[in-house]
């Protein structure tokens, strides 16, 4: 070691050696591999059911068959269903499908439109209410007002019953602390759980339609109002609160005088996430029978028509920005505890008079007259756009075919296929003692066993081939993720100009669903595997990122100030100071771009990417399939379990104090 | 001081924060130094067998450095806190005992306190930071408004009722939390360091604030606080605290001039003696050599203020208390004192 004088990077005789082994087990896998090729890989034809998977089938079949007279349909399930289908349909009447006896919704195109802007206007202010209006205007312009009506209609159900679950348990997390303990491991799972997993085995006790979409949503909604709102309750500040138990409140008096009105702030933020989380689900729930923009999205990505998919995928990305925008917005204007002044109050109240006044206008003339309740078919540049992508598509894969197919095939043939030789075509046991060594070594003892039940238990189910197909696509995808993200990270770190530039953008990457992501990336790279790793990379990209630059922000200054005054070089800096001060945050952004990328290579599965999403696919379609499509999203639980344990573990043994 | 006459009587009193706080409450290892407890048992004492009375109307300062316990045993005194044990006695009512909603209506009507950091409410203006005692007790809107403005008026506040707290100085925001715990118009106030947080000048403000309000409203009051100027400004009686335990109480003259330990005379050592000693304390008998020049002084005099008259006087000074001469003193004694010389 050259650089003498930095004692974080000293390097223990410990860690050489378990480097060595590391790389040891790693040289002998990959000999023990190739000799052993293609041998018990325990490898399930498509159309082949395992026999745990058969005896699924028949467990999902016996449930289907007590539908009508189970007293656990009668009592629980069905009146959950018929409830909750009731209020969506409601939502629905509203704004996107025939109310009544009527031909058209409650509100037709002007009056939504009015009713938004007014919405918008009253939570934040005028510009973003007239982006508002812009956005959901352009929608029906893209000869989806109904898909995207629906969406929205079904996003704000779902919101609406996610708040009113999240929000009172959220304040009663933040309040007691037994409460916060026991709902933590939930909450915990549920952000580990990719979204493909539970949409089967909701359709199958809910029945496949709105009500189990919403369900669906609500599942992955609800732990993020629950989370924030716990989150804003317990950051009040305690002198305020304090001070007024000395006063002698109740605690009502303290919760809705105090405690509330504090974290208004956060709960917002958290409305914010429920809505965002909403929506990006409403439209993957398409498949389980949510109406609305995910059905084109999923056709068009079935049938590989990239122009058709784009131009959904562009409405779905309108509504995220128009719903993420207005709901920030409201944010940002709760920036003080300060009320604007009397005369900003009174312009604001008389503003607020017009548009309440144009929002009625517009409702009456949507109910009124026809060219204001249905959505004008001349305004319609669909047809346009869908060509003009796919010729920006076709355009691009020819003459760029060295970056498009190019890639795809350097990181397929150099990456992708060595790596499911070694995990997926070779013995089943080998892979079961490598990985249970390998996280022995990295994560200890608990970490080991861990591994050894949960891969034991995915060989058991008999999908253990496809499972390590879809994990390796997911290894893949997450070393070039982190590849690129710590790279970025480290320049955003560094560079507060780069970091404020590249927020806006990370940010709205971060809220846009991943289905939209695949529609491009499966018109650059076609239908395979790589178009699941990319479009995993481009989705978990942003998160790796925004972590990876924190945690280098987060570098004290003196550790920084005490290399470069021994003359670090800025390679040095980087290389030997902040990376390996910022490890916590490296491990903590590789555990979150597993997740993420484990959560989108499923949906790969959709775009010929094989492997565990496809026999999600396959099991939602083919009756006699139904047992292994669960199976396998039972198997894609199982992995994503696995994987973020051994992070945690290795996070966990590496912030351990150090003597 | 019997228990009748006293606002506040408070004894045997324990605060043991950690795993088993009850076993440590008078056994031997109560006694070790505190981080020797942590270590062997995991437990903090925080106060450890503190017993006072304040008189009605009584300033009872306490101060310690920075860990000694004074804020926890302030919260233990209105059970924002729940002490481990021993026996609070407010106005004849043991705190201990009453229920939840009695303890409520007193914390409403009886006692108040001021924070550190003034602990208002930032989403509240002013005059409803100052009227949410009443607020909270179901009084009318119109009628806590108009108490809150009385006290706005009282601490000088006029023209800020319509402001919110961090539109205000920190000055003022603890003007806001003093007519806070004033607008009960309570027994008993307590104060935790409410003034730390200043800067020097505006901190002498808000002491002379409070001594006037005391003077007008005399209020009881327990005050905390680790300045011993401030302690000297306010207090009748002066608690010190250590490791959680009381080391000496008593007026501010005694603690100068009879420190228990080094620690108090520590605390004591740079305040100028002749500002707070009465000639009292240095009258002596007259020596062999010395005769009287036949002018008196009162006892009760504090030394800086007897400084002219005994340098006038030429010799020995007869002190005087009740009539009768307890003592002399001459300039030699006074400049010993001011000098800084220690007396005997
Ligand atoms: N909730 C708690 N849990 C555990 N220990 C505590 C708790 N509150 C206070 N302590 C400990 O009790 C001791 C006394 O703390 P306290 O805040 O009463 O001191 P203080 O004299 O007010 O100090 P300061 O002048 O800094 O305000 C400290 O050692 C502190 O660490
Ligand atoms: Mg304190």
């Amino acid at each position: 070691m050259s650089v003498r004088t930095e004692p974080i990077i000293a390097i223990t005789p410990k860690r050489i050696s378990r480097r060595w082994i590391l790389g040891g087990l790693l040289l002998s896998w990959i000999v023990l591999a190739q000799f052993l090729r293609g041998k018990a890989t325990l490898e399930l034809d498509n159309p082949d059911n395992s026999p745990f998977t058969t005896w699924a089938g028949e467990v999902a079949d016996s449930i289907r068959d007590n539908r009508t007279d189970g007293a656990a349909f009668k009592f629980f399930f069905n009146p959950i269903r018929e409830f909750i289908d009731g209020f969506v349909t409601l939502s629905r009447e509203l704004i996107a499908i025939p109310s009544g006896s009527s031909s058209i919704p409650v509100l037709g195109w002007l009056g939504v439109i009015s009713v938004i802007g007014f919405v918008v206007y009253a939570v934040s202010n005028i510009r973003m209410a007239t982006a508002a209006v812009a956005l959901t205007f352009a929608c029906g312009a893209l000869g989806l007002w109904t898909d995207s009506m629906d969406t929205l209609a079904m996003t704000f159900a779902a919101v609406i019953l996610s708040l009113a679950i999240g929000i009172p348990v959220g304040i009663w997390a933040g309040l007691s602390d037994r409460v916060l303990k026991a709902v933590t491991p939930i909450l915990d799972l549920a952000q580990i759980l990719p979204t493909l997993v539970y949409l089967a085995p909701l359709a199958l006790f809910f029945l496949i339609g709105p009500a189990s979409a919403t369900i669906a949503t609500m599942v992955y909604s609800i732990p993020i109002a629950v989370r924030l709102t716990a989150f804003g309750i317990r950051g009040v500040p305690t002198s305020p609160v304090e001070a007024s138990i000395s006063m002698g409140t109740t605690k009502r008096q303290l919760l809705q005088k105090v405690q509330l009105p504090m974290s208004s702030r956060t709960i917002i933020m958290g409305v914010n996430q429920t809505v965002m989380a909403a929506l990006s689900f409403v439209v993957i729930a398409a498949l389980i029978g949510a109406p609305g923009l995910g059905k084109p999205v999923i056709d068009a990505l079935i049938i590989r028509n990239v122009g058709e998919g784009f131009v959904a995928g562009i409405a779905v990305v309108l509504i995220a920005i128009m719903l993420d925008r207005s709901t920030s917005a409201a944010i940002s204007s709760q920036d003080t505890f300060v009320p604007p002044s009397d005369a900003d109050r009174k312009r604001r109240r008389i503003g607020l008079a017009i548009a309440g006044i144009l929002a009625i206008v517009g409702i009456v003339l949507s109910r009124q007259l026809a060219w204001a309740a249905f959505f004008p078919k001349q305004i319609d540049i669909s047809k346009q756009i869908a060509s003009a992508s796919d010729s920006s598509v076709k355009w691009v894969t020819e003459n760029m075919e060295f970056l498009t197919a190019g890639l795809s095939k350097a990181v397929t043939v150099g990456v992708l296929n060595p790596l499911e030789s070694v995990l997926a075509n070779s013995p089943w046991y080998l892979t079961v003692v490598m990985i249970t060594l390998m996280s022995l070594i990295l994560g200890g003892i608990r970490s080991a066993i861990v591994s050894a039940t949960l891969l034991g238990a995915i060989v058991a189910t008999g999908l253990w081939y496809d499972t390590m197909i879809t994990f390796t696509q997911t290894i893949v995808a997450t070393l070039l993720t982190m590849v690129v993200g710590v790279i970025a990270g480290v320049w955003i770190g560094r560079n507060a100009r780069a970091e404020r530039a590249l927020r806006p953008i990370l940010d709205a990457g971060q809220t846009l669903p991943a289905f939209v992501y695949l529609i491009p990336m499966l018109g650059f790279f076609g239908p395979s595997r790589f178009t699941a790793i990319a479009t995993g990379i481009v989705y978990s990209i942003p998160i790796v990122v925004k972590i990876v630059g924190q945690g280098i922000r987060d570098v004290p200054v003196n550790m920084i100030e005490a290399a470069t005054s021994t003359g670090s070089t800025k390679w040095q800096l980087i290389t030997k100071v902040q990376l390996p001060a910022a490890k916590k945050s490296l491990l903590l952004a590789t555990n979150q771009g597993l997740i993420f990328v484990l959560a989108v290579v499923v949906i790969g599965g959709f775009v010929g990417a094989g492997g565990l999403g496809y026999l999600v696919l396959l099991g939602s379609s083919k009756p006699e399939l139904q047992g292994k499509g669960l199976v396998a999203g039972f198997c894609i639980l199982l992995l994503g379990v696995m994987i973020d344990r051994i992070a945690q573990y290795m996070v966990a043994r590496n912030s351990a104090p150090k003597h | 001081m019997s228990e009748v006459s006293s606002a506040i009587s408070v004894n045997n009193l324990w605060q043991v924060f950690g795993p088993n706080p009850e076993k440590i409450v008078g056994s031997a290892d109560a006694s070790l130094p505190r981080a020797e407890l942590r270590e062997k048992t995991g437990n903090t004492a925080a106060v450890r067998d503190v017993s006072f009375d304040v008189a009605p109307g009584e300033v009872f300062v306490v101060m310690g450095l920075s860990g000694s316990g004074k804020s926890t045993l302030v919260r233990c005194l209105t059970r924002l806190i729940e002490p481990t044990s021993g026996s609070v006695v407010l106005n004849g009512e043991d705190i201990m005992k009453v229920s939840d909603a009695r303890l409520r209506e007193l914390r409403r009507t009886k006692f108040s306190m001021v924070f550190q950091n003034f602990g208002l409410l930032p989403h509240r203006k002013v005059i409803d930071n100052i009227a949410f005692a009443l607020e909270v007790n179901g009084v009318s809107k119109e009628k806590r408004h108009a108490r809150a403005n009385e006290v706005i008026e009282l601490v000088g506040l006029q023209g800020f009722a319509y402001a919110y707290p961090e539109q205000l100085s920190g000055g003022m925001q603890q003007r806001v939390g003093l007519a806070r715990a004033l607008a009960v118009n309570p027994d008993v106030m307590f104060l935790d360091e409410p003034f730390s947080a200043l800067d020097p000048l505006i901190r002498r403000d808000m002491q002379t604030e409070v001594i006037r309000l005391h003077e007008e409203l005399g209020k009881t009051m327990v005050f905390i606080t680790h300045d011993l100027s401030e302690a000297l400004k306010l207090g009748d009686r002066i608690a010190i605290m250590r490791d959680g335990a009381v080391v000496q109480m008593g007026t501010a003259e005694e603690l100068i001039a009879n420190p228990a330990d080094a620690y108090v005379e520590d605390f004591t050592r740079d305040i100028p003696k002749s500002h707070v000693l009465t000639v009292r304390t240095i009258a002596r008998p007259l020596a062999d050599t010395e005769t009287a020049t036949g002018r008196t002084i009162p006892a009760e005099t504090i030394i800086r203020d007897a400084t002219a008259a005994v340098l006038d006087a030429n010799g020995p000074v007869a002190v005087v208390a009740n009539g009768n001469v307890i003592g002399y003193i001459k300039s030699r004694d006074i400049l010993q004192v001011v000098g800084g010389g220690t007396e005997a």
